[in-house]
């Protein structure tokens, strides 16, 4: 599908030796899982692929009735939970038109786009098609500079999800259909991780991703060696729409819970909207007393949401101490 | 298991294609995607031009030459009347303007296009001896209705000073893009980054594989030239040294089309997978009538698919007016031009190579 030519060859051979640049003080399996989650999608709703992946580097924990990977470490009282969302606001197809074009509708659907420019990301760039038969390449279609000359000043509004016209190169639905892809079939920018500086990492969503794996690479470390010598039940969860009401994070507060504390790991500032009303109260009481992990982050909501590996190293190095007990907060 | 799944798909799509169309397709392929895989901002064309004489056949690089513009010459043939054939090496991007003290870089656009397309994406700096990666900085204050455009970005390289970024071997006049890859979509479909003018080159080496030199009547030069977005430099250059020689010019280039629900449906209605495009009429150039007949009559007799339209922009061909060498201009149609998201069809890439051969060997 995808043919690469000796001058895309040349600029893999840099990026490869850019990514495999060892970081001072750095897990390697923190930066590794971190690079590797970031070129992963997850649309709120559509997490089955990240979470099979979670399963798959973890395997002691199991799926949940919410499709969440859960991780039980441990028995008996205390109970503690760390969690880490796994979803991102992404689209889903909405529309086929006769003609091949494919229409797009935001997930999660309640409420507006996290940002005013956050749909105008898709505009002219690469997309992902997650169909049924495999990862369908796409791009959303952006007018034609040329074509606007002459014609008066263009429209300074940002761009829309209901601009987007998704162009799989199909010329009619039944060649869409063909390539496994349908209504509500899941969307997202292609994920194509960018190292940059001595040890940035950008892609959109990066911290969110970052995060997961500083508690994916701690929870392996403490499940390979037993489970720790923390007394009590420690419950590890990657959850899912976060994003919708925190369904991921509920459904182990009612089944799992009550906890007597919850960790959240995320991107610094993403656990706000969690703390908010739109949390029910019994849930809610069932997490006990809330605490972030936060990973910093530069150009937060954008493709390029940057952060630091040894941020993710010294988050990890913070996670490992909590889930072994060493007291570390 | 799924790659494989995709490719029995992209098989079934391209299964009306007969053997030999398909083989052609994956031949059309194999040249365009390197082209469109090396950078070369207008000015900084060299990678592009080294790619383009790679691909050459054996007997064509050893008649393929360098101007001092930067442009690369294959004369073939002997005898009047010269026939000229231009298609331009390089491609929309920035260039650095300064250094802050920060370490960020300030930037200048090389040629038209959406700025917006290019915010808060990766960049890759090509400095010369490399290429250092940093991003696109996303503007610093969004609020609650900001403009689609910025209005104005710079670059990081993910350092923190001027200094930490010189080190790196980054100075004012780089050039900067974004990284770019060439994807197949369904069917004889592909995007990419700078179809426009990689598919004009692809074209002119496709004709030049099938050609047999010694078969031509008169004199054909293929002319790939620099810096065209930024003002058809490098063809200015090329029609200064031969004057009123040329009895005509072919600039070979993108046929900007309005094949997309999101444009006016007034003019440029090409749809891509319907052969080549006879550019008779765009901003800087206007074929005389009798030559397009001809060139469609040229077209029909040698069974290739041949659209007539009418598009924005300008081309190559323009820089010999002043001689009074008409430019009949080609095509292929081009969705969303200058983005990072542009789509053809490989069918008109073997169309336009065709059209080319044809022009060269009977017209």
């Amino acid at each position: 599908m995808k043919s690469r030519g000796t001058g895309w060859l040349g600029i893999t051979i840099v990026l490869l030796a850019a990514l495999s640049r060892p970081v001072t003080g750095q897990s390697p399996g923190a930066a590794e899982l971190a690079q590797r989650l970031a070129g992963m999608t997850a649309v709120t709703g559509y997490e089955k692929a990240m979470v099979d992946t979670i399963l798959s580097l973890l395997p002691d924990a199991k799926r949940d009735r919410a499709g969440s990977a859960v991780l039980v470490l441990g028995s008996g009282e205390p109970r503690r939970l760390a969690a880490c969302p796994l979803d991102e606001t992404g689209f889903a197809v909405g529309r086929v038109r006769p003609d091949g074009w494919i229409t797009l509708h935001r997930s999660p659907a309640r409420g507006g786009p996290p940002g005013p420019l956050f749909d105008q990301q898709l505009e002219g760039q690469r997309v992902t098609v997650f169909g049924s038969r495999g990862a369908v390449p796409a791009v959303v279609a952006v007018r034609s500079v040329h074509l606007t000359r002459g014609r008066g000043p263009l429209s300074q509004e940002p761009f829309t999800v209901d601009d987007a016209y998704m162009d799989v190169g199909a010329t009619s639905d039944r060649q869409v259909g063909q390539l496994g892809v349908t209504v509500l079939t899941p969307v997202a920018i292609t994920k194509q991780p960018h190292r940059y500086g001595s040890d940035r990492l950008a892609a959109p969503w990066a911290g969110r991703r970052a995060a997961c794996a500083a508690l994916l690479s701690a929870a392996r470390d403490v499940s390979k060696s037993g489970g720790g010598a923390r007394g009590g039940t420690t419950v590890v969860g990657f959850v899912v729409e976060q994003q919708l009401g925190a369904r991921g994070l509920l459904t182990l507060a009612t089944t799992q819970g009550p906890f007597a504390e919850t960790w959240i790991a995320d991107a610094a500032g993403a656990g706000s909207a969690f703390q908010s009303a739109q949390v029910p109260a019994g849930p809610r009481a069932a997490l006990g007393q809330l605490h972030n992990w936060e990973i910093p982050t530069r150009y937060p909501g954008t493709p390029v949401e940057t952060v630091s590996l040894p941020e993710v190293d010294r988050l990890n190095a913070t996670m490992s101490s909590w889930l072994k007990g060493e007291g570390a907060r | 298991m799924r790659v494989l799944l995709l490719l029995g798909l992209v098989a079934g799509f391209a299964g009306r294609l007969t053997a030999q169309q398909s083989d052609r397709v994956g031949q059309a392929q194999a040249v365009l995607a390197p082209l469109v895989e090396s950078y070369g901002v207008s000015g900084a064309e060299a990678p592009v031009r080294a790619t383009v004489e790679r691909l050459l056949p054996q007997w064509a690089k050893k008649k393929a030459e360098t101007d001092t513009a930067g442009n690369l010459w294959v004369r073939v043939g002997k005898g009047d009347p010269l026939i000229v054939f231009v298609a331009h090496l390089d491609e929309i991007g920035f260039e650095i303007k300064a250094i802050r003290e920060d370490g960020s870089l300030e930037i200048e656009t090389r040629g038209g296009f959406f700025p917006s397309l290019f915010e808060a994406q990766p960049a890759l700096i090509h400095t010369g001896t490399g290429i250092v990666p940093g991003v696109f900085m996303p503007r610093d204050s969004v609020g609650s209705k900001p403009e689609r455009a910025p209005a104005g970005f710079r670059v990081d390289v993910g350092t923190d000073t001027r200094a930490a970024t010189e080190s790196l071997g980054v100075r004012v006049g780089h050039t900067i893009t974004m990284p770019k890859h060439y994807v197949r979509l369904a069917g004889t479909r592909a995007t990419g980054r700078s179809f426009d003018d990689r598919v004009g080159c692809a074209a002119l080496i496709l004709a030049l594989r099938r050609l047999n030199p010694e078969r031509l009547r008169h004199e054909v030069a293929f002319i790939f030239s620099v810096r065209e977005e930024i003002g058809l430099e490098g063809a200015a250059a090329a029609a200064a040294s031969l004057g009123g020689t040329p009895v005509r010019v072919h600039a070979i280039d993108t046929f900007v089309s309005a094949d997309s629900p999101l444009e006016p449906q007034t003019f440029a209605v090409a749809p891509i997978g319907r052969g080549p495009v006879a550019r008779a009429l765009d901003n800087n150039s206007v074929a005389p009538p009798a030559l397009v007949d001809s060139l469609a009559r040229l077209a029909r007799v040698n069974g290739i698919q041949l659209q007539i339209g009418t598009t924005n922009g300008g081309n190559d061909g323009a820089a010999f007016a002043a001689w009074g060498v008409p430019d009949v201009a080609i095509g292929w149609a081009l969705r969303y031009s200058h983005s990072p998201a542009e789509v053809i069809d490989l069918r008109d890439v073997i169309g336009l190579g065709d059209m080319v051969q044809a022009i060269a060997e009977r017209w």
